[in-house]
Parts: structure tokens; sequence; C-alpha cells
């Protein structure tokens, strides 16, 4: 059994030897699958997605007029692949908390991207699951973000996301408890925390999702920090897009 | 706020990203590979204050706090090392003498490692829980250092390295890189190299040793560096003998005299399929060779008799067991065995010849196999068990003294170690083996040692010399080692707690102006005739009283109790420390507060003239004793008297006391009354054990008589306005909290209880005893009585109060309403409220009460429900521990006021053995044995009929002894010669009615 998460007080270092306000290693590809729309991959830690995107298109079968109306629908497909995990396990398409985490992204994009300029269109994004180890639905967005901006789709701002937590649990009465940035599974299991995602730079929030039991004292200083490293991702993944244009403006890589 | 980031740049093959890959099995047998990133950092500061370059990169917590660096810049020096020294002890050095590092007297600036606490939370999570304790305390200065996450001393384990060679190449890598740090630390500074304090690593691994001089690092085995100490002898018992011993056993291969546990998977498949049980294991107060075991598949306990069934379980252990064949099933013991009489002569050091069951045992035994033999097979044999696996060890530090007839004379006064035998306080406690230098000096003194191991081919446990309390029977000792084996908190209030007390100290008073936010929502009660009744001499006054009439003829009645939560604020450091110590212990000349002295005698007691907080439950109650309303307010109060119980009776009694505050009382006597009427009619029991009070000299409190406690009128007076007080409370606090309502109950006792008691009754006085409900045991009770012995009654109650549960806290959330049932009381729910100062219990259920009213919002501890069973389950077993605490100390005042004395007393039989039997005498409250021997030498021959309980003798001394016989019995003390323990002895002057 090492350590647990109570060992933070003994030196202000995390379980993997991060400080309370840092990411982890955030590494992240475009254009990783030339026959989609749009893809990109995305590592947050060990946490490791991919995305790609198809569309805007026609929407499938029958009833084109009744997809989208005016706006363009945008749909999400998460699969999570059954070695993601410590433990092998299959999680069907039906499982509750993958349809929510589909629900939230595909509300949070239909948002900030310009829906209005693809009516009658669908606009479909499939992420799949390498590697699960926590903040897993801030990578998904932030896959999504740049697998977006891949496919050309024009949207207000990118939407960055990660997640915060706290250092003591809900009902330790820890007067001194650190909010703690980007948490990994080890930590989403023992604390609180939030998954918060931003426009750009900017502080408005389009997602903040809890399902943990916080005390309400600690929850302005966890989204304080969730808000903040959400800038830092920004910088991040605008610095992947931004490799990537140079590189096709410099001619090396071909669009 | 920023935030930082690891840089892009670094490419995964990066020096500063690693990762931890490690399986693990889970609980149902899965393994599981479990993969870790590590980000390593050149951040760790090593945190000496003689470095200066660390603390420029020094963490900051999120409030920009900087943790202060610990490790002094001048630490102690030693022979070896003058310079001055930190210490870093491996995971051994720690898990054999942790006892060592909590010293006072060495072990400062210690370096503990990340690699070596985890090493050390994988193989015991309390010592675990003790270091992370003494991390935290200042004066220690120990200080943590995560190695593994520093880039300079992070190992990364080899193909084919055992993860305990990477554990100790990785401490060996964190000395190395620590010497040379401060090193260049000190260079910077100017310093000159002498000043280096060295850094020495400690270890008992003679492979890591050797290494660790190959690399040049300065390291030695804790032995080597205790006797560089000062106080060396001392300290070096502590360190563990569990491995030393075992090497020395493993060369000479004694054969194993106990079975092997079972593997823990194959107790846990056995107790999960039915075949094998699990249980606490319990010694029988009379026989240290019978303990039973409580299974949840059974209703009567399982029976373990003999060394070898019992195989290495101590008292409270969790066991695993397996019922044996029928044919091996027996009768309960009726006969006294004491360990100290049957093995007085057996030899602390002699380790070959040593056989489970002594010769001696071995002639008890056959005695008692010829009996059951002999028997009719109306004896009823129970199932019997053995002990195949503990499940968890219950160890704790024992109280004992040392066996003066395990120490050779020779070497007395030397410096030799030698192994001696130490006799536990408690007698379930097997004797244990203890290695000592200092067997000269703690001879006849109170010592506390603890178990370490006990080896299948070791006969006792072996265990290490912890401290010495002083002198045998001096009050100091003996009060301490009351206080140690009940595990009462006794130590001064650390300066955190004493910092939460207001700042005005004894001067604090209720704010004169009512705009003061003490005064919020507080309801002004000064005009009230407020009194209290306690017993002489209470300081710490929880409760008080009033009474008046009211226009419409009914009363009104309130009880006002200290308002301790307006000064124990939740989770603060005074909060944290009240809930573990759960209540105040007394004991005869002393009490253990629970509270700070400022809180407990001065500002929240309810003294007398002074105006005070108070939470108030106030009832409109008619002439009939019953309820018209109730409420409950905070209040502020000026109580106009504090009585003690016989003055109130006093008051009460005197017709020419015509004042208000004495017609209150009385219309509170009156009401009482009713009240309690209304209670037995719905069945309450009226219990009984024998109580006395200790009178002792006023300036040197040494104890000079014992005599029964009175009862008075007020004093159930008051008892039953606080049981009012409760349940009211207690239903007010469970309709707000269903689900973490802190309330009290008492189980209704399952049957097999009184199956003795009911036999015994039924067998000699022809007297039935009904069990079925509380109602017709208290009438049956009432029932039990003799013409010509008014004690008699007393004497069934006493022995009926032994057949009870133990009432216990619980959380509303975790049990089903019937359950909520005080038995004892007849109430369908209750809780503890009116004594805030010296319960715990009590002070959840202000909290939770304050917020049932809307006063305040209700803290989040108290509002969850595991907190709340963790907060239930401690302080169930620190009432209990406080009770027996005070009993003990009565008994060994008792024991003192008989000092040098010599009593003729009346005493009743409670118990009858085969060779003995139990004498309780009412007039001091104790009780004691007297054995066939002690009756006439030589011991006369006996004959036991178990089924009427009657002892017959013959030869020597011709009486019969039977069941709740009158006896007088001669009582005096002794000083027993082998132990140097005092004891109460009885002798028999005359069986029959004198």
């Amino acid at each position: 059994m090492p350590l647990d998460t109570s060992s933070y007080s003994l030196a202000l270092l995390r379980l993997d030897g991060r400080r309370w306000n840092e990411l982890r290693l955030l590494r992240a590809q475009i254009s990783t699958q030339a026959s989609a729309d749009g893809s990109s991959y995305l590592e947050m830690g060990n946490t490791k997605v991919i995305c790609t995107v198809s569309g805007p298109t026609e929407p499938k079968g029958t009833g084109g007029a009744r997809a989208g109306g005016d706006n363009a629908e945008v749909k999400v497909e998460i699969s999570i692949a059954g070695f993601s995990g410590v433990d092998r396990k299959r999680r069907g398409k039906n499982d509750k908390r993958i349809s929510e985490m589909a629900t939230t992204i595909a509300n949070a994009f239909t948002n900030s991207l310009f829906t209005h300029l693809y009516p009658h269109s669908t606009i479909t994004l499939s992420l799949h699951v390498l590697s699960q180890d926590g903040s897993l639905l801030a990578a998904l967005i932030n896959a999504s973000t740049l697998a977006l901006a891949d496919a050309g789709i024009p949207m207000r701002d990118y939407i960055c996301s990660c997640t915060a937590g706290s250092t003591s649990s809900y009902s330790s009465n820890d007067e001194s408890a650190d909010p703690l940035l980007d948490l990994n599974s080890t930590e989403e299991l023992e604390l609180p925390f939030l998954t918060v995602a931003t426009l750009g730079a900017s502080d408005e929030v389009s997602v903040l999702v809890m399902e943990t039991r916080v005390q309400v004292g600690r929850l302005e200083g966890m989204l304080a920090v969730a808000v903040d490293g959400c800038k830092q991702v920004r910088d991040l993944l605008d610095g992947v897009v931004r490799t990537r244009g140079k590189k096709i403006l410099e001619g090396t890589t071909k669009l | 706020m920023t935030s930082l980031k690891r840089s892009l740049a670094s490419d995964p093959s990066a020096a500063n990203i690693s990762s931890k890959v490690f399986v693990r099995s889970t609980r149902s047998g899965k393994v599981q590979k479990i993969v870790r990133e590590l980000y390593l950092r050149d951040d760790i500061p090593c945190s000496s204050q003689l470095c200066t370059s660390c603390l420029a990169k020094a963490p900051r917590d999120a409030g920009g706090v900087l943790v202060p660096f610990v490790l002094s810049a001048q630490p102690a020096g030693t022979r070896a090392y003058p310079q001055g020294h930190y210490l870093v002890p491996d995971t051994n050095a720690l898990l054999n003498a942790l006892d060592l590092f909590e010293q006072t007297s060495a072990f400062y600036d210690v370096i503990i490692l990340q690699t070596v606490l985890e090493e050390l939370r994988n193989r015991s999570l309390p010592l675990y829980n003790r270091l992370v304790g003494l991390t935290k305390s200042e004066e220690k200065r120990f200080y943590v250092f995560f190695n593994d996450f520093r880039l300079e001393t992070s190992v990364v384990r080899d193909v084919g390295e055992s993860i305990n060679d990477r554990n100790d190449r990785a401490v060996r890598r964190a000395v190395k890189w620590y010497s040379s740090h401060l090193a260049r630390a000190v260079k910077a500074a100017g310093g000159r190299s002498k000043k280096i304090p060295a850094v020495v690593m400690l270890s008992d691994d003679k492979e890591n040793l050797r290494k660790a001089k190959e690399d040049g690092i300065e390291a030695c085995s804790l032995k080597d560096y205790v006797n560089g100490l000062e106080n060396a002898d001392q300290l070096l018992d502590m360190i563990s003998v569990a491995k030393e011993g075992r090497e020395l056993r493993d060369a000479k291969a004694a054969e194993n005299l106990y079975r092997e546990y079972y593997s823990v998977s194959k107790m846990m498949t056995g107790v999960r399929n039915g075949t094998l049980h699990q249980g606490i294991f319990n010694v029988s107060p009379y026989n240290y060779l019978e303990g039973s075991v409580h299974v949840p598949t059974f209703d009567k306990s399982l029976l373990i008799l003999g060394r070898e069934n019992i195989n290495r379980a101590v008292q409270g252990d969790v066991v695993v067991v397996e019922v044996l064949p029928k044919d091996q099933w027996k009768e309960p013991s009726t006969k006294i065995i004491e360990d100290e009489t049957m093995n007085k002569n057996e030899n602390a050091d002699a380790e070959e010849g040593e056989a489970v069951v002594t010769e001696k045992e071995r002639r008890a035994l056959q005695e008692e196999v010829k009996r059951v033999h002999s028997k009719s097979t109306e004896g009823r044999p129970q199932p019997t068990a053995r002990v195949v696996g503990i499940a968890k060890r219950n160890w704790r530090q024992y109280v004992g003294h040392i066996d003066e007839s395990s120490v050779s004379q020779s070497v007395k006064q030397s410096r030799k170690q030698q192994t001696v035998f130490l006799i536990p306080m408690d007698k379930r406690i097997p004797k244990i083996r203890v290695r000592t230098r200092q067997a000269g000096e703690i001879i006849g003194k109170r010592v506390l040692v603890t178990i370490d191991s006990w080896d299948r081919d070791s006969r006792y446990p072996v265990g290490h010399f912890v401290r010495s309390l002083g002198e045998l029977e001096t009050k100091g000792a003996e009060t301490e080692a009351l206080l140690l084996e009940y595990d009462v908190q006794y130590r001064p209030f650390p300066k955190a707690v004493l910092d939460c007390l207001p700042k005005e100290g004894h001067d604090w008073i209720v704010p004169p102006s009512k705009e003061d936010p003490g005064w919020r929502d507080r309801r002004d009660l000064r005009h009230l005739e407020i009194c209290s009744i306690d017993p002489v001499g209470c300081q710490d006054i929880d409760d008080a009283l009033h009474a008046r009439p009211l226009p419409n003829g009914n009363y009104e009645v309130g009880v006002h109790i200290a308002d301790v939560s307006h000064f124990v604020k939740p989770n603060n450091a005074m909060d944290t420390e009240a809930s573990i110590r759960g209540t105040t212990v007394y004991l005869v000349d002393k009490r253990i507060d629970m509270l700070p002295m400022l809180l407990g005698t001065d500002l929240c007691s309810l003294k007398p003239y002074v105006e005070r907080y108070a939470f108030s439950a106030i009832w409109e109650i008619t002439p009939d004793a019953d309820i018209v309303k109730s409420e409950f307010t905070k209040s502020v109060i000026k109580s106009r008297e504090a009585f003690s119980y016989e003055q109130a009776q006093i008051r009460v009694d005197d017709p020419s006391q015509q004042d208000d505050l004495t017609k209150a009382m009385r219309t509170l006597m009156m009401l009482s009354k009713k009240f309690k009427q209304k209670r037995m009619d719905a069945g309450a029991l009226s219990l009984s054990s024998p109580e006395v009070r200790i009178e002792t000299e006023s300036e040197t409190s040494d104890p000079i008589d014992v005599k029964t406690k009175k009862h008075l009128d007020t004093m159930s007076l008051v008892e039953e306005f606080m049981l009012l007080a409760n349940t009211s409370v207690a239903a007010k606090i469970y309709e707000a909290f269903p689900q973490t309502a802190m309330l009290r109950r008492h189980g209704a006792p399952p049957k097999t209880n009184f199956e003795e008691l009911a036999n015994q009754l039924k067998v000699k006085r022809g007297l039935e005893l009904r069990v079925s409900s509380s109602k017709e045991l208290a009438d049956s009770l009432d029932a039990c009585v003799d013409p010509k012995e008014p004690f008699f009654n007393t004497l069934i109650r006493i022995l009926a109060t032994r057949c009870m549960m133990s009432a216990e806290y619980f959380c509303s959330g975790t049990q089903a309403y019937p359950e909520f049932r005080h038995y004892g009381l007849a109430s369908e729910i209750y809780t503890h409220f009116t004594s805030p100062i010296r319960r715990y219990a009590d002070l959840v259920a202000h909290r939770q009460l304050a917020a049932a009213i809307d006063y305040e919002p209700l803290d989040a501890s108290v509002r969850s429900k595991g907190k709340l069973e963790a907060v239930c389950k401690n302080i169930n077993v620190r009432h209990r521990n406080a009770q027996q605490a005070g009993r003990a100390s009565i008994e060994y005042y008792v024991g003192q006021a008989l000092k040098g004395r010599v009593v003729d007393e009346h005493g009743f039989v409670m118990k009858v053995f085969s060779n003995g039997f139990v004498v309780l005498v009412p007039r001091f409250g104790i009780e004691s044995l007297i054995r066939l021997r002690d009756l006439a030498d030589p011991e006369p021959e006996s004959a036991f009929d178990a089924e009427h309980y009657v002892l017959r003798t013959r030869g020597s001394r011709e009486l019969s002894v039977e069941l709740f016989q009158k006896v007088l019995v001669r009582i005096s003390d002794v000083k027993e010669e082998g132990t140097g323990k005092r004891k109460v002895r009885f002798e028999l002057v005359s069986a029959g009615e004198a």
C-alpha cells in the first residue's frame, strides 16, 4: 500500500511529486488521422484519448429536414477501451456516465461552435479513450477542441478544461485544505473534485461538473485554481495548433 | 494565483519524468498492475536551517505560507559525532524501536525518507500513524524528505533487484546526497567544514551497513548508536528483542510448542463458508487457561480450554477458531486456576525443556477430567474450540511488575542483560518475557512494557521494557498505572488546546450589553429562582433546575445545562482533544478532565451567584406530571444557590423553610416522585452495584475509612429531571436529524444471560426470575426478597446487573427505530444531554439540538454518519474504560484503607467453585476469593455439588458453603512474598448464620 493523499500535508507534495498548482504533462497532436475531417491525440499524464471529427455533413438516412433545423447538430460518441483502466472492463454504449459525459460535451460545443453556418447538418465527434488516469472529461473536451480546430469548423474560442480538487475530504475538517490542480485517478478516488471548462482565456465557464461532496468554503478556491488551470491548458492547445499551422506554412507538412 | 506548468520541452525521455509500475493484489484475489507517473523535481528542500539555497526554492501552500525548516542548525552531538548529526533511520530501525524515537532525551533532528515511510506503512499502520504524529510535533524536529521525488535521489529498481535491496539503496543514496548537500550549503555560507553535521544512517541490516561503509556513508546499527548516548542502559531495553531473539533461537532450532496458524486466505475462506468462526477472545477472570469467544453464528460463546487451544491468543485479540469434535466438548471449569500459583518457579531464561503444559497444570487438568467423567450425564458439556489464527492482534502497552523470583540474584546489581518475567496487572494477560539490563532497578516498581511477538517456540510472549512508573503502592505510580491500563489520556492539555480558551481567562463574564453577539437568540432567564444540586465538593456543575407555579395550576419546570458548545467550537484543537478523551474520569483522589479546568470548573460550570450561559429545556407540567409542552432555548441564567444533596434534603425536610427556592424544590420533589412511579410502571429497572465512598484525610488525602453510599430523595429528584431532559432532547434531535442524531441505547439482554442466575435462584430459593421483558424482570426482581436478610434483594440485583448488556452511544442512522430502546430505563429513545462538561456525547447532542432549534447551522462533522459512528465507537470505549478505572481506583483505596487492619465483616457467597468460593462484602464493596487451601492446613477434602451449588469439606475443617449464604469473614491485607503485591485477603470465620 503506497502512501495516500493524506501525506500531502507532510511536505506539500502530491502522490506523483507535483505541487498543488501544477498540471500534469500535457501533450497533443492534431491531424493524426488523414482520413478524418479533423482529428487529434491528447495525453494528460497517463490519460490518453483520441478524437476524430466528421462533418459538417448532411444527416444520414431519411428525414434530412428533421435533423438540426437552422443550426448544425453536434453529436458526441464516446467509447472507452476495455484495456484503458486498471481492470479490464467493457463498458457499453448505454453506460449512464458515458452518456452524461457525451451530453455535457455536446452541449458545450453546441454553444461555442458557429453552428448557424451549417443548417441541416451534423457534426460528429467520436472520442476513444485509450488509457484512463483521472480528469477524463477534461481530456475529452480538450481533445475535441483540437480536433474541431483541425477540421476547420469556426468557433468562438477554444474550450479548455481541467479538474481541481481539495486536499481534504468532505468530512475531515482540515482548516488548511489546499486546492489541487489536475487530479489523477488515485486523487479522484479519495478527494472531492470538479471539472471546469472555460471559453479560451476568458473567465467564462462553459462546463462545470462536480459529483463529489465538498464544503462550500472550499469551492471558491477550487474554482479559482481550475479556471487558472484552464488558461494554462489554452496556451498549450494553442501552441499545438500554431506549431501545426507553422509547419503547413513552411510547407514541411501537407494540409 | 498563478499556476505553474511543466515545460512542454520535456520529452518523455527527459530526466524529470519517471513512472512507477507495480503489481498489487486486491482483496478478492485479483492481481492489478498499477502505473503511476512520477514527476522528479529539484525544489524539494533539505529543510536544514543551515541551508540557504533550498530556502529560496522552498514550496508554499495555496495560502502562500512557507513551510518552516525543521532541522536544527546546531544539532546535538554524540561521542562518535561531536560536530552534531542528523539521523536517517531505515524501516527496520523504526519497526523495531519506534518507542526510542519518541523519547525526549534523545533522537532529535531525524530525517524520515519517503521510501521508509511508505515501507513502514505497508508493514504496520499503527506505527506509521505514530510516526506521522511525531513528524507533526514541533519540538522533536522530524522531517519527511520525499527522496523518490527529488531528481538526485530517486532510484529506479534494477532488473533482478529485490524491492528491499532497492529501498536500501534509495536510503543510502539519500544519505549520501544529504551529506554532500550539507557540505556544500555550509561552504556556501562560509562556514568551516568542522561544523558540518554528520548524516547518520541507522539500520539493523548488516548487509546494508556493509554497503554503506563501502560507499563511505556514516552508518551504524541502532544498538551501537544508542550505546553512544548518555542514558544508554535505559534506552537499550527499548530496542525490540524480537529480531535478535529470533535469530538466536533459530540457531538452536528449538521445537515448536504451538501449532502454526492457518494462512490468511485459508482463514478467510473458512470464515466465509462457515467452517471457521471469528470473534474477540476473552479470558475468564477466574481461570487464565479458559477463554471464550463469542461468534455471530451461535448464541452462546465457544469455550477455549488450555494453552494449546488458546494458541498464543491474548485477551482482546480478534481470533479465528475452529470448533472441536464433540468428544472434546467440556463444561466450563468450576475451578479457580491462577497463573501465579501454578507456575511460580519458572525460569525466564530457560529455553530448553520448555513445555506448553507444565507438570502442575497437567495435574490440575487430570482432576478436571476425572470430575467430568464421574459426573452423571446431566452435566451439559459445552462446545469447545481452538484458535487457528489471529485476524487482528489487539496488543497494547501493559502495566505490571517484575516477577522477582525470575531475576537471578547474582546479576541483580550488574548491568548484564537478562530475561525476566513481567506479571501484568490484568490477570487475563499472560506473563511477558522481557529482556532488560536494569532488572535490579525495576524490581518492586510498576513498569510499562509492550509485547513484540509471540512465536511458536516460546511459551510466553516476548516484549520489551518501555518505562518505569515508580515504586509499587505509591499513589503516583498506582494512579498512573490505572490510567495507562485503562487507556485514559491523562497528559496535560497541549498548548494548541489551551489556545482555544477565551482570552479573558477567569475574568470572562456574560457580556453586560444585550447587543453582544453572545446574546443572539438567547433568552434572559436571570430572574428565575434557579439552583443546582450536586454531590459535596462538586466543581463542574453541569446542571441547574427551577420550578414555578403557572396561573393555570400547572408548573413550569426548567432544566438548565452548561452551554459548553458556546465555548468549544467544532473541529478546533480543543474539540478534537475532547472527542479523543471522550469523558472525564473520576478517580478517588483525582479527576482527569475532558475539558481544560478553566471551562470545566469555571466558565461553563453553573456556579451560584454569577451569570452563566446555559442551554435550557423548559416544560409545562401538570400536577399529575404530564407534559403539556416543552421547548428548548439557549439562555443566560444566574443560579441562586449550589446545594449538596444533603443540604437540599435538609432544606426540603425542614418545615420552617418557606422561601421560594425551597418551595420550588418541594415542587420538583413532588413531580419527580410521580415521574419515577410512571417509569417504574413502564418497566424501568432499578439495578444495583456495590457502591462505596472513600473518606480521606483532608490534608494528605490518605484513605481513612470506607462508607457505603447513602441514597437520598434529592438524588432521585435530580436524576428524574435529567432523564426527562435527556429523553425530550433525544426525541427532538431525532426528529430534526433522523439519520445522524447522537443517541444512547441499551439492548435487551439475551435470555441466555440470565439462565444461570435464574437456575441458581430456583434451586436455592425456589424463586422464579422472569426475563421476557424489562417489566417482568423488574417485577420478579422485586419479588426476590428474603425476609430475614434485607441485603438479599440487593445481592440479586447486583448479580442481575452483571447479566445485562452495556448501554452504548450510537448514531440514529445505523439502527432501526425499535432498536433505539433503552432497556434499563424503559424508554423508547434516549440520549445524553445533561453533562456536557464531562461527556463528549452530550456536547454533540448540544450542537445537534442547537441546530434543531435553528440557533446555528449544524457543523459538517456532526452531520456525517461515518464521522459520528467513529465518535460513538471511541466514546463507548472511553466510557467503559473510565468506569473501570474509577472502580479500580476505589478498589485500590479500599485496600489502602484496610492496610494494617483486621476486620470481621459479613459477606455473601456469590459464586461457588469446586476448590473455593467468592464472597462479596457489601460494607466495603469488595469481593474476593477464598480457596479451599486457605480454609485450613492441610487442605481439607471437599465434595462439590454443582447442581445445588454446595461445597462440603471434610477432614481438617468441616463445613458446607452454599450459594447466597451469609458468612462471616475476616478481612486483612497481605503482601505476597513472591510478587510484592498487596492484596486484600479474606478468611472464613464461620459459615453458619453468624
